[in-house]
């Protein structure tokens, strides 16, 4: 047949353009640090997730190049041939006791462990329970499952009942999976009436904690730790890539989780394994957790005293419990507005509006960062002052 | 781009409900003896405000309408210039012929969308004329408001204008339910299934990127529902099934490739129609013969009601034959979204509070996904 095989291409990347969905990519042109120079201007960074600034600390680059120098720049093959080396083993060791679960492994990246392990946890006879805020690598994860699929209104664990028992009657395997720290909201799931639902109807639980690793729970250990439940979680999954300032997804949980899930996750058996430098890397940064719990206490301090100026100002940050901190604006056109302005006096905050939140609720999203000073932090709190008045948000 | 809107207001719409009576419909005389004054000029009032109020900006409309209070008294009110007289009423007291004849008109001029004022008569007079032909929109100032074309305020309505002549909104089902006036006639309050037409509905977001969205059409949805659908039956072949009136039903049933009834009940085996249209009886007839049997419901008009509103023949005895664990709710979830609940009506005091012992009930919105939500009685 005569067609033109690759002319959608251009169309459908001009259709985004026209309608204003296509990403502009900003440009870093430094680190990812609490003063980042973006798109050559020197702004504060409240979009990164590298809360606690560990993608700089001497001990993680350190780690990093030593590790790159004894090992090497790539590690050859996939985990499953030849491309599992001590050192992965070593940081999976470590992250299981840093956690305190029997065991871990390591993903590529966050995504990968959601995509790779969801579908191999339910199939055709069984049931996913979601909630409706669900991270898209979760999303993902589902789609690839032949599973039936429930969603329960955000964090209402009165619906999460009702369909746990429905699919009780009728379902072979339940999966309950969550975000644990909702990055649109900021808020917690609360894992622990989630878990003793899940026991409760025989129920496997599931929890992304991508934003909370690093961030909640002792030293930063994560959900579990957070509601005093290690060990209790089916899955407990996160990242490398927010908190500790590297790159990598991870699961934690009992040896016959891991044992099951590397042998089963295609992302894990079918793509190479990390570099010796991220997995350095990635150990110094469970030793900075482990030993210097400054880090997550100045993340902390700052969240909570920007927070709470923020409230005294007059501004709406909805249920965030945590250092993601939405500031509520209304209409899409304001919030964008808002972070134009923010962005020309040196603050860069993203806005989220419709249709990642709903039409009413379009917001600007600041994710704190342990190595912002107070300074910092009042200066932010003044541009925010000033321009929520002038776009009449306060 | 501009949008081609037509306006028509039934002056009188509502102004029977002020007295206690159950519409205005003959007895406008008798409404106006007891005191009722006209309303329903206001309530577009403050629909047609809320529009101009959040729409940025302006002359997105070019505006047909009819004249005096039936439209341009209205419009010219609110300071619109851009407007169009397409019919005048001849009689100062205006009728259903009146808001018949507008319309007809509004279709000579391929409007849009037609924006009305009045409650489920004006609604179903229109529908009468333009059938699915335009999309409609209805401004909620009658007696009765069980169709789905009105905003839940006039508020709202305005809102919802401003987002569809900003193409923020897409078309879809709508039900257009009333009074069944010979049932009434013999003292019984009926609400009938009328019709589906077009309305005007919030789309489904699907994500795409991280943060990027495809809105996804009314009948995509609806093909995943029939999807869902077509492998319960394949599933289940030993199993009778029912279904239920409305638009998405009727668009899985010919997916399926049956011709079903839009506003009826039809009985489906192995994917056969065996039974069109079917009353009572003729259900219970079919319930002897099978035992096994499922039944597709999907909410109907602006209360989402499953039972009670437009599917009488579903009486209590055939529910409780059936079961109520073998009854399948489909919806778009679009239709959620303006239907926070499901709403039962049995007229079996028994029956209900089976319902509501439930408090919430599994709807599928999607090829095997699908979420609670609660359910309502009426006592
Ligand atoms: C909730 C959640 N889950 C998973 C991921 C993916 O993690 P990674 O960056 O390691 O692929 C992210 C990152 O965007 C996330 O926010």
């Amino acid at each position: 047949m005569n067609r033109n095989s690759t002319s959608f291409l251009k169309e459908e990347y001009e259709e985004l353009v026209k309608n204003s969905f296509d990403w502009k990519l900003r440009i870093l042109e430094s680190g990812s640090t609490p003063h980042s120079v973006v798109d050559g201007k020197k702004v504060i960074m409240l979009c990164s997730n590298n809360y606690l600034n560990l993608s700089n600390h001497p001990r993680l680059i350190k780690s990093s190049i030593d590790a790159a120098k004894k090992f090497g720049a790539g590690s050859g093959s996939v985990r499953a041939i030849a491309g599992t080396m001590k050192l992965h083993m070593e940081v999976e060791k470590r992250l299981a006791k840093f956690k305190r679960t029997e065991a871990s492994l390591i993903y590529q990246t966050g995504f990968a462990a959601n995509a790779g392990l969801i579908p191999q946890l339910v199939t055709k006879e069984d049931i996913i329970i979601s909630d409706e805020l669900n991270h898209g690598s979760i999303i993902d994860g589902v789609r690839l499952t032949k599973a039936d699929r429930a969603v329960y209104k955000h964090r209402d664990m009165g619906e999460l009942e009702k369909i746990l028992k429905e699919a009780d009657k009728k379902h072979r395997r339940i999966l309950v999976i969550t975000d644990g720290v909702f990055s649109m909201d900021g808020d917690i799931a609360p894992m622990d009436k989630i878990v003793k639902l899940a026991n409760e109807y025989g129920a496997m639980s599931y929890v992304d904690d991508a934003h909370g690793e690093g961030v909640i729970g002792e030293d930063g250990r994560g959900i579990g730790a957070h509601f005093k439940i290690e060990g209790k979680i089916d899955v407990e999954m996160g990242t490398f890539s927010k908190a500790y300032g590297v790159v990598g997804g991870l699961i934690a949980g009992s040896k016959d989780l891991t044992n099951f899930a590397f042998n089963k996750s295609r992302t894990w058996l079918l793509s190479g394994s990390h570099p010796p430098a991220v997995a350095g890397a990635q150990l110094a940064a469970i030793d900075v957790l482990e030993t210097e719990p400054e880090y997550v206490k100045n993340l902390w301090d700052n969240t909570n005293y920007f927070k709470k100026e923020l409230i005294s100002l007059g501004f709406d940050t909805g249920e965030s419990e945590t250092p993601i901190t939405p500031v509520m604006v209304g209409e899409s056109s304001k919030a964008k507005e808002l972070s134009n302005k923010l962005f020309t006096e040196g603050i860069f905050a993203l806005p989220i509006v419709f249709p990642m939140v709903s039409r009413n609720k379009a917001r600007i999203r600041t994710m704190m960062n342990a190595g912002l000073t107070r300074k910092d932090l009042d200066y932010t709190l003044d541009k925010f002052e000033k321009l929520g008045k002038q776009l009449e948000i306060i | 781009m501009v949008s081609k809107v037509g306006f028509v207001v039934n002056p009188i719409a509502g102004m029977g409900g002020k007295v206690g009576l159950k519409g205005t419909d003959g007895v406008l005389h008798q409404a106006i003896k007891l005191g009722a004054k006209p309303f329903a000029s206001d309530k577009a009032y403050e629909t047609i405000k809320k529009f101009i109020s959040s729409n940025s900006k302006k002359n997105q409309i070019k505006w047909f309408t009819s004249k005096g209070e039936m439209g341009s008294n209205i419009l010219n009110k609110a300071g619109i210039k851009n407007f169009e007289i397409v019919y005048s009423p001849s009689n100062e007291k205006t009728s259903s012929e009146d808001t018949k004849n507008a319309c007809k008109k509004f279709i000579e001029k391929n409007v849009d969308l037609i924006l009305f004022c009045g409650g489920d008569g004006t609604a179903r007079d229109i529908f009468e004329i333009v059938s699915i032909k335009i999309p409609v929109l209805g401004i909620p100032s009658g007696v009765k408001m069980h169709s789905g074309v009105f905003g839940i305020t006039t508020i709202a309505s305005g809102k919802m204008l401003n987002e569809f002549v900003n193409e923020r909104l897409t078309i879809g089902d709508v039900e257009i339910m009333d009074l069944d006036e010979e049932k009434y006639r013999k003292g019984e309050w009926n609400i009938k299934l009328f019709g589906i037409a077009r309305g005007i509905v919030e789309p489904t977001y699907i994500q795409v990127g991280k943060s990027t969205f495809e809105s996804v059409s009314d009948n995509e949805i609806k093909d995943e529902l029939f999807e869902h659908i077509n492998d319960e039956i394949e599933k289940n072949n030993d199993c009778l099934f029912l279904f239920g009136s409305g638009g998405t039903i009727d668009h899985i049933a010919r997916k399926i490739g049956i011709k079903n009834t839009l506003l009826g009940i039809d009985a489906v085996y192995n994917k056969k129609i065996i039974g069109s249209d079917l009353n009572e009886k003729g259900i219970l007839k079919l319930l002897k013969k099978y035992p096994k049997v499922k039944l597709v419901l999907s909410p109907i008009g602006a209360q989402g009601f499953i039972l009670g509103r437009g599917n009488l023949q579903l009486s209590s005895r055939v529910i409780k034959m059936i079961g109520l664990d073998n009854i399948i709710i489909v919806s778009t979830p679009a239709k959620l979204v303006s239907i926070p609940v499901i709403r039962v009506d049995t007229g079996d005091e028994k029956l209900d509070d089976m319902f509501a012992e439930k408090e919430f009930i599994m709807v599928v919105i999607g090829y095997r996904l699908s979420r609670v939500v609660k359910i309502q009685t009426l006592t």
